[in-house]
């Protein structure tokens, strides 16, 4: 972390993005805070993933733009870009025979080139993000012998080794079981707090996301439906209008964060 | 696979590269001792080094050296390029042959004899057009696969689908213009098709390794984005590797050396797809130590190749590529068998 990278923060402001014909997000704009958690929710096909494909350039917008402090990210390099914002694929995929510490190299990428070969300073980042992550004594692994919840550390390893401000994950738990979701969110938590990155989450769980975010963002129709913190947001009348859902929102009696119990959807004819 | 490459550490690669290497300057040694005639170890060095008798330096440096530098020069290029696709593909079973452009410059060698022969079946202009006539055709067909599969093209599997249909169509017009043609242009584009490493003199040699060098230099420079290419796209370019582009320039790059490996030797089979296989297995996963390996391996395979049909068939000149094809078409269904049980 350097002190100029303190000053980055993201704004989407009027963001546009089809798919062909398809319009997925509609003039879209909001801030991301650095040094938060912002997790992105929403019904499926709501363009909470296409935003954050968006925020990390792997979209090209059909209108508006995405600025990381003053800059306009389409004016960046692909490294300087890969420097500045990590992300965690959706379902990342890697050689069966590769090392665990060869992948965690590969978030060095960004920072080498033809005249800037593997430094101490790579070295250091690697075993900053190895030992960050508890992959450390995982080191000479191939990843194929790993179960799924070391692997997705290993990967969350390899984006820190980025050592990135912005750090963007997409779905990150969706095929963990309960412990490693809230493992691996726990160590996204860590890692805010300990490296003071701005994480971007996309996540599928209400419950989940009402627990890990600050900022909560909730998208429909490839709009903001509504956003603030998960106490702000975690309304039933909010969660019907937006999911569809009628439930009931209680407080969570252990982590004093709200719950969400769905009831009913709104069309079902079924009683509760 | 995994299981063998784990148990060598990345410090052995130089170490086994220093074996290749060895291994190659030996069987070039042999390559040019061996022959109609035999010529002692000694004095083929002696020759190389300038000092040797007349006849001696007419059957060395003339007949017998060219066919061993361009043997392992095409050996070399086919495996380079066979290693850059298996990479880049993330498949082992990618290899030159699959990008249609062997096939292409076949045609191109079919086409060039049926329009320049007259009608006493013998070519009117000289045969040294012939790879010519090769590259134009792999250039045709590499720049038919890319203009056809168009937006596609930055997808693997989608570039190599196109490239299996050209490589068809192609092979298809070929062997219709053979059959129809006269027995000259047939049996001469029989031995392009085949592969053969005779009949080459310095100039050409010239030529190709003029052509490789920068091609093998781009390879090195190229091999530098290779590891995160191992990743899916969007992780890849999570880590700022744009990895549409970088697949249709490293396609773009193994095309051009096997256009420039097959020009004059025509099109020797399995190279590009056992050498960088064998590579990989022997040097581990880094990339440079996967090419220079590959390219090693490569050169020994064709120049073996080339001592066995000499010592073995002499004094019929039987292409050299009918030895890797004889060889390599078992490996290649070995390969095939293996990855069967893995994938269950």
């Amino acid at each position: 972390m350097t002190d100029s990278a303190m000053d980055h923060r993201i704004s989407v402001d009027n963001l546009s993005l089809a798919y062909g014909a398809v319009s997925v997000l509609n003039a879209l704009s909001l801030p991301i805070l650095k040094g938060k958690i912002t997790v992105l929710a929403g019904p499926n096909g709501c363009g909470k993933s296409t935003l954050l494909r968006a925020i990390r350039r792997l979209h090209r917008p059909s209108g508006g733009q995405v600025r990381l402090g003053d800059v306009d990210i389409s004016t960046l390099n692909d490294r300087m870009l890969a420097r500045q914002i990590g992300l965690l694929a959706q379902s990342p995929s890697a050689p069966d025979d590769m090392t665990v510490e060869e992948l965690v190299r590969l978030g060095r990428y960004p920072h080498q080139s033809m005249m800037q070969p593997w430094s101490a300073d790579d070295a250091a980042a690697l075993d900053r993000a190895m030992a960050g992550t508890g992959v450390d004594h995982l080191r000479k692994r191939r990843l194929g012998s790993l179960s799924g919840g070391q692997l997705q550390r290993v990967w969350i390893a390899m984006v820190l080794a980025q050592e990135t401000d912005v750090v963007c994950l997409d779905e990150p738990v969706n095929h963990l079981d309960m412990a490693h979701q809230l493992d691996c969110l726990d160590l996204v938590r860590q890692l805010n707090a300990d490296f003071g990155r701005t994480v971007v989450l996309v996540l599928h769980d209400l419950n989940l996301a009402a627990r890990y975010a600050d900022r909560l963002v909730f998208l429909r129709d490839g709009a903001i439906a509504a956003s603030g913190t998960p106490e702000e947001l975690m309304t039933e009348a909010t969660i019907a209008r937006v999911f569809d859902v009628q439930s009931m929102v209680i407080t969570d009696p252990v982590h004093g964060r709200p719950l969400c119990i769905p009831l009913r959807t709104q069309s079902s004819t079924i009683p509760a | 696979m995994s299981g063998l490459t784990s148990n060598l550490a990345p410090a052995r690669a130089p170490m086994v590269l220093a074996i290749m290497a060895l291994a190659f300057v030996l069987l070039a040694l042999s390559g040019v001792a061996f022959g109609s005639t035999w010529i002692p170890l000694d004095q083929v060095t002696r020759v190389i080094l300038g000092a040797g008798e007349k006849t001696q330096n007419l059957i060395v440096l003339q007949l017998r050296l060219p066919r061993v530098v361009i043997a392992a020069l095409a050996g070399g290029g086919m495996a380079a390029a066979g290693f850059l696709l298996q990479k880049i593909t993330r498949n082992s079973l990618a290899s030159p042959g699959v990008l249609g452009v062997i096939d292409g410059a076949a045609l191109g060698v079919v086409i060039f004899l049926a329009l320049l022969s007259n009608e006493s079946n013998s070519l009117v202009t000289s045969i040294a057009y012939q790879p010519v006539a090769a590259t134009l055709g792999a250039l045709a067909a590499i720049s038919l696969v890319f203009i056809l599969s168009g937006r596609q093209a930055s997808s693997a599997i989608r570039l190599l689908l196109f490239g299996i249909a050209i490589a068809a169509v192609a092979k298809a017009v070929t062997i219709v213009m053979m059959l129809i043609g006269p027995i000259y242009r047939t049996s001469q584009a029989a031995r392009w098709i085949a592969g053969a490493v005779n009949e080459i003199n310095w100039s050409e040699i010239q030529v190709t390794a003029l052509a490789m060098l920068p091609l093998l230099l781009l390879a090195l420079i190229a091999a530098r984005k290779l590891p995160p290419a191992d990743l899916d796209e969007v992780s890849a370019r999570g880590v700022g590797l744009d990895l549409p582009a970088f697949r249709v320039l490293v396609f773009a790059l193994a095309a051009a050396l096997t256009s420039v490996s097959v020009a004059f030797v025509g099109g020797v089979g399995f190279i590009g797809l056992m050498a960088p296989h064998l590579a990989r297995l022997l040097v581990g996963r880094n990339v440079y130590a996967g090419l220079v390996g590959s390219f090693l391996l490569g050169a020994i395979m064709l120049v073996a190749a080339d001592l066995i049909v000499r010592v073995a068939f002499a004094p019929i000149e039987v292409p050299a590529g009918t030895v890797t094809a004889v060889i390599g078409a078992p490996y290649f269904l070995f390969l095939l068998m293996g990855r069967q049980r893995h994938d269950g």
